[in-house]
């Protein structure tokens, strides 16, 4: 598995990132006594030469163990990611199925109705997920449903309903690429050769449609789903600041902001990981869904 | 024709939607009395927004205020603070008394406290958590505040006694001045050590200590061939007397340190749990709590569920059968929680500036009172060209804060170091300080008021005679030979920030003709910089105090490695406040602390911009919670009243307001002392 | 696929492009409205300085006139908080937005296609190496990489060409446009990466296709038949993706100037704009409506351009 050493190499660059970043996980406000500070040195092993260190750190994770947090104690890295990774996961997966049935709608749909306004309908639909920013769609979606039709609860996490208006924002922005990447794939698709002789076979528009042309017409969708769908599994900031939500793109950027290493490493490693082997399936998966690509 | 029908369709939609959200958003102006949902939850369990993710459910460890506020449910100390003024009322201690000097006290337990085990508090466990709080293991954020204990520093700091010939090396014989101590309750073996003569204490670290001890060659000389002692945990100075008296001594007078006691550092943690779990004591299965409240549930990032616990010593008298603890940041959240009337309180400064025009429309909710924080511009004394004090002062001149404090709303315009307003019996010292050095002078009131506020034109005149001429073209100003490529205005990220930096940009720039470019930083990278003293030109300082003191502000600046970030020592300024921290005397001391203020302020390291206020809602039907100047609230006191007739109303008036059911309960419980003061 | 030679031939596939183009009345609509857009942004700021004496950083000097003013005829858009005429801001923010957004689809055009294109052409362990060179880069935390970047290159140390760069755009003395170089630099480090492999994946699929094989037979080098013929076929969903690339990193941009590592006040962009006036939304609506709706007909326009453009290139265009 060549999964793995990848990890590590992206382990290895972001630990080498956190050591020149100015500031450290416990710079604060006040200053810290100079013992206080060489006791942590010492704990954390921050006296030691930098190549002890990085030994250290990588035979850690290569164990799988990245130990506790620096800045919320007493909690271990590997505590942190599975407690909040279903939070991110449930709202990323829902939100990227909802963009799915949209985009792939609208794409398809406009595509056979290239510049006829069944075309620019769909399309400007689309198009509004990926103008208005998630951080101003949001708020004018909680006055709209929260606080006018009363609908949904307008942040916190707590049953179903409270759901539906941070999978809307999200599955927005990625509807309107869906749609957009499967409309200029399949319209390329439509006019190619194999294409043209299923349908001189005489098979039907729709069978055409759905048993050759979606096959290939959807490729830079799928292109686009192995990064997407890894970035949505480790969490998106702006949803989860707004409708208060424990998922894990938060926890990521406080542990950047925080400088706490362990954290960072820890979900570093565990959205490479979710990146390489989402992109492994999206390569095998060209060779199923494009009878054109052959693996030499 | 169909296309421009559907480009037409796209515009329509858009304006149709944001047209939508104006009318939505125009439509929550104030309409009913109260914002949004007003209603007392069922469950008798408040729910209150409190700002970051705590850190840690350990109290000694950080210094956050989301966490002080959360620690102050579930741990208790020897005191707490009074829900209005935040003066030290009884707690855990149901008495103290101080000696003639204010250096030693002695405090009288309850019999009836206990964990939430079962176990009874004793004096002990108050030595076990100082012992903890102090060592040199325990990485803590706060220990500082504990310094003024004997030896508690040393301690901390891994230093050394020095044992030469069977004797320990004395302070007095080394340049160091004995303070005159006096003993309060009886007379112990410990006692007699820690009011013997103070010992010298020295770097364990061979390095540093050898570094120190250059400086100092008599000392090096007597350290030679000495055997070194480390300094233990039970050098330092608490003791428990018996099962239910405690004593503290310190290394000197401390008049404002009783209320110190009621800080999260000083609040007791559990040995049986900390021995049995190590560091997973906090978690919720191990943690050992002693406050009103215990933990129920903790779900890291959604919510810290808090319940009464019925083995708090005064469980009777809390209210609530739970707290809610909303760790959310988004201020815009916080506010949609609160009209949805899912919270029914939250943090400090959880208003959003825009916001603040509209909440303060709802007279029963918004409270906007003095608070004990200030902010600052500090400057970097140690570079050109702000080591001139002309600069500084032509800068500090040119600044119209009362305008500042228009645009900012809510905070009042500061000129001193110490936030004006919140002590008010220093406010008379300065003012009785203040116009002692008018008659000095001999110049009128007004012209002395001027000397310190804004003054655009001798602003212009100190740059001009500093070497940096001021033009005036038409009605502006130009000052071509400041370096302004050399300089920058540096302040962390965050919309007040940027907001305060602007406004004060664009007034520099007005009235002097200097446009001092800004620079916003990510927190972290800011802290090097700014403590480091890498920026040359101005940063931003905001300070909240630690305790109901100016010393807390003052000692910003006191020492060789302060805190104030301006680079800025002065061994004169550093005396006056010693000397004053020994006056016994409560008002003679502010006087005294009041001319060592006038004496910082008169060489500018910093620019003072605001005195901040209180900025948060409240639900009309939560009583007992107050807006004192550190927003600390002792949650017992907090209750709902569910007859929306006794709600309160016109809250500006809420410290005034009586509330026979608070102010009993409050009465009752500082009986205890009064009864011991008289 | 008689098109390709023409491409080759050197015939006038370009001008068919351009009359196709023109038909497609949305896409011509969405053109003038981007020419209006730049040379509003280039322009519109002196004009607003000569006409009223408004730039997006000048404060009323009367403090009464400090706050957040509706639109007026002298503020068109009205005012912000510090009383700066909105006008002015959005037109200032509108020449960082887009180009930051100009520099970052560069960036990805030119890096990404090129990439791309070599990885799948190649393919095997060529292919294999290169691509998870771009998943290495994706999963290290680019605010990580700004961070480090910013502190590096943005102290009183930053390197003399960021300086001199930033003083011949903006002005003497903008310390705040070095820190916007640096941005672009991070950005455009990402930006191109998930383009490679869009590109990677039409590349794929086409380089068994029976022109490579006649170009080949004719003897076209490996670099002739990847820059022109591969990646002429695959310019659809390259043009889709690189105006797909525009928004996001304008939304990125935003996000950085929010942890205080984008764009330095006074300036701005339409993101932190938009950032700003959703708070203000139910009290100054103005101060959303006009950086939001620029914000949104651009991005809109943009796109609609982008799939004219395609459609344009692509000479089959047919009803199916």
């Amino acid at each position: 598995m060549i999964i793995v050493p990848m990890a590590l190499i992206v382990v290895t660059l972001t630990w080498g990132l956190i050591r020149i970043a100015p500031g450290n996980f416990y710079s604060g406000e006040k200053k810290l006594p100079a013992a206080v500070e060489a006791t942590i040195r010492k704990k954390y092993g921050l006296d030691e030469p930098w190549y002890k260190q990085y030994g250290m750190m990588i035979s850690n994770v290569i164990r799988g163990d990245f130990g506790d947090s620096l800045k919320y104690q007493g909690q271990t890295v590997n505590e942190i990611i599975w407690r909040h990774l279903p939070y991110s996961a449930t709202i990323g997966i829902l939100a990227y199925l909802l963009a799915l049935a949209i985009g792939l709608l609208a794409g398809t749909y406009a595509a056979m109705k290239q510049n006829s306004v069944l075309d620019f309908g769909p399309m400007s639909l689309a198009m509004l997920g990926l103008s208005v920013p998630n951080f101003v769609l949001a708020p004018i979606l909680v006055i709209f449903f929260a606080f006018t039709l009363y609908l949904f609860p307008p942040a916190r996490w707590g049953g179903p309903s409270s759901l539906v208006l941070p999978v809307i924002t999200l599955a927005a922005i990625y509807a309107a690429y869906i749609a957009r990447l499967t409309r200029a794939g399949m319209l390329e698709v439509l006019r190619s050769d194999y294409i043209r002789t299923a349908r001189a076979k005489g098979l039907s528009d729709w069978t055409v449609l759905f048993r050759h042309a979606f096959r290939g017409g959807i490729l830079p969708v799928i292109s686009f789903t192995g990064p997407a769908l890894a970035a949505l599994l480790a969490g998106t900031v702006v949803v989860e600041k707004v409708y208060a939500l424990p998922g894990l793109g938060d926890i990521f950027i406080k542990a950047v902001l925080n400088r706490d290493e362990p954290l960072i490493l820890g979900i570093v490693a565990f959205l490479s990981i979710l990146i390489m082997l989402f992109n492994l399936i999206v390569d095998i998966s060209y060779g199923f869904l494009d009878p054109r690509i052959r693996y030499e | 024709m169909m296309e421009r029908q559907g480009y037409s369709r796209v515009i329509v939609g858009i304006s149709a939607l944001l047209i939508a959200a104006l009318a939505f958003g125009c439509a929550s102006r104030p309409s009913g009395q109260f914002f949004g949902k007003t209603e007392p939850p069922a469950n008798n369990t408040l729910r209150y927004v409190s700002g970051s993710e705590p850190e840690t459910l350990d109290p000694q460890i950080s210094d956050g205020q989301p966490e002080a506020r959360i620690y102050m449910a579930i741990y208790e100390g020897l005191v707490e603070c009074d829900p209005k003024d935040q003066q030290p009322i009884p707690a855990i201690a149901k008495s103290w008394e101080a000696s003639p000097n204010l250096d030693e006290f002695v405090f009288h337990l309850r019999d009836n406290a206990k964990w939430s085990d079962g176990k009874p508090i004793t004096a002990r466990d108050f030595v076990y958590s100082m012992r903890r709080g102090f060592s040199p293991e325990t990485i803590s954020r706060t220990a500082q505040l504990g310094f003024f204990i004997k030896y508690a520093e040393a301690f901390k700091s891994g230093f050394v006694f020095v044992k030469k010939n069977g004797e320990f090396l004395l302070e007095k014989d080394f340049g160091g001045v004995e303070k005159d101590s006096q003993r309060i309750g009886p007379e112990t073996e410990f006692s007699k050590f820690l009011h013997s003569p103070a010992r010298v204490t020295i770097d364990g670290d061979e390095k540093k200590r050898n570094k120190a001890l250059a400086a100092d060659p008599k000392l090096a000389e007597a350290v030679k061939g000495a055997e070194l002692v480390p300094v233990t945990a039970e050098d330092i100075g608490v003791e428990a007397i018996d099962d239910l008296t405690l004593r503290i001594s310190l290394r000197q007078g401390a008049p404002f340190y009783i209320g110190l006691f009621a800080n999260q550092f000083f609040r007791l943690v559990p040995a049986q749990s900390i021995e049995k779990n190590g560091k997973n004591w906090t978690r919720p299965q191990n943690i050992v709590t002693n406050g009103p409240f215990r933990v129920k549930e903790y779900r890291p990032y959604d919510v810290l569920s808090l319940e009464k616990d019925p083995n708090y010593w005064d469980a009777a008298n809390v209210h609530l059968d739970g707290i809610e603890f909303y760790p959310i940041e988004e201020l815009s959240t916080i506010m949609n929680l609160y009209k949805a009337g899912s919270i029914d309180a939250m943090l400090n400064h959880a208003v959003p500036s825009s916001w603040i025009g509209e909440m303060r429309g709802y007279k029963d909710e918004y409270l906007n009172f003095p608070e004990m924080s200030t902010a600052y511009y500090a400057m970097n004394v140690t570079k050109p060209p702000f080591d001139d004090i002309r600069i500084r002062r032509a800068f500090s001149l040119g600044l119209d804060r009362e305008a500042l404090s228009s645009f900012r709303k809510v905070t009042k315009p500061l000129y001193y170091m110490s936030p004006t307003g919140v002590f008010h019996d220093y406010d008379k010292a300065m003012a009785k300080v203040s116009e002692e050095k008018r008659a000095e002078k001999g110049v009128s009131p007004e012209e002395w008021a001027k000397n310190i506020k804004f003054d655009p034109e001798q602003a212009r005149k100190l740059l001009t005679d500093a070497g940096f001429p001021v033009a005036k073209n038409g009605d502006t100003y130009s000052c071509p030979t400041f370096p302004t490529d050399k300089v920058t205005l540096t302040f962390n990220t965050n919309e007040n920030n940027r907001s305060i930096a602007e406004f004060v940009q664009s007034q520099w720039k007005q009235n002097m003709g200097i446009t001092v470019p800004l620079k916003t930083m990510e927190f972290k990278t800011f802290l090097p910089f700014f403590k480091g003293l890498e920026y040359s030109g101005f940063s931003q300082l905001l300070w909240s105090g630690d305790y109901v003191d100016p010393y807390s502000f003052l000692s910003l600046e006191y020492g060789k490695a302060n805190e104030g970030g301006s680079g800025f020592y002065d061994p004169k300024f550093d005396k006056m406040l010693d000397d004053a921290n020994s006056e016994l005397d409560m008002q003679k001391r502010y006087e005294m602390v009041a001319r060592a203020e006038f004496y910082l302020m008169d060489q500018v390291p910093v620019i003072p911009l605001t005195v901040n206020a209180t900025n948060w809602i409240k639900k009309p039907y939560v009583k007992g919670m107050y807006p004192n100047p550190g927003t600390l609230i002792p949650w017992k006191f907090v209750y709902f009243e569910k007859d929306p007739a006794k709600w309160d109303k016109d809250v500006a008036n809420i410290f005034t307001t009586p509330d026979p059911k608070f102010d009993k309960q409050l009465e009752d419980l500082k009986s205890t002392q009064q009864a011991v003061a008289k | 696929m008689a098109e390709n030679l023409e491409t080759l031939s050197g015939s006038s596939p370009w001008r068919d492009a351009w009359k196709r183009l023109r038909r497609n009345k949305l896409a011509v609509v969405s053109l003038c409205f981007l020419i209006v857009m730049v040379v509003a942004v280039v322009i519109g700021p002196v004009i607003i300085y000569s006409a009223t004496g408004f730039t997006y950083d000048s404060t009323p000097t009367d403090n009464a006139l400090v706050r957040s003013l509706p639109p007026s005829l002298l503020h068109l858009m009205g005012t912000d908080d510090q009383g700066r005429d909105m006008f002015a801001r959005v037109l200032q923010g509108g020449r960082i937005s887009l180009m930051v957004g100009v520099i970052s689809t560069l960036v990805s055009l030119i890096v990404g296609v090129s990439y791309g294109a070599i990885a799948g052409y190649f393919g095997g362990r060529i292919d294999n190496v290169m691509m998870r060179i771009v998943d290495v880069i994706y999963a290290i935390p680019y605010i990580l990489i700004v961070i480090v970047l910013l502190s590096v290159f943005g102290g009183p140390s930053t390197p003399a060409w960021i300086q001199w760069l930033s003083t011949t755009i903006g002005g003497a003395g903008n310390q705040g446009l070095s820190q916007l170089f640096l941005l672009f630099f991070a950005l455009g480090l990402v930006s191109w990466l998930t383009m490679a492999r869009v590109v990677r994946g039409q590349i794929l699929s086409l380089k068994n296709q029976e022109f490579v094989m006649a170009a080949k037979a004719t003897g076209v080098g490996t670099f002739g038949i990847i820059f022109r013929h591969l990646i002429p076929n695959a310019l659809g969903p390259v043009i889709v993706y690189a105006t797909l690339t525009v928004p996001s990193v304008m939304l990125t941009e935003a996000f950085l100037s929010f942890l205080g590592l984008g764009v330095q006040a006074p300036y701005a962009s339409w993101g932190s704009l938009a950032d700003i006036g959703i708070k203000n939304l139910a009290i100054f609506p103005w101060q959303l409506i006009f950086p939001g709706l620029t914000m949104a007909l651009t991005l809109f326009s943009l796109n609609f351009l982008g799939d004219g453009i395609r459609d344009a290139l692509d000479p089959q265009t047919r009803k199916f």
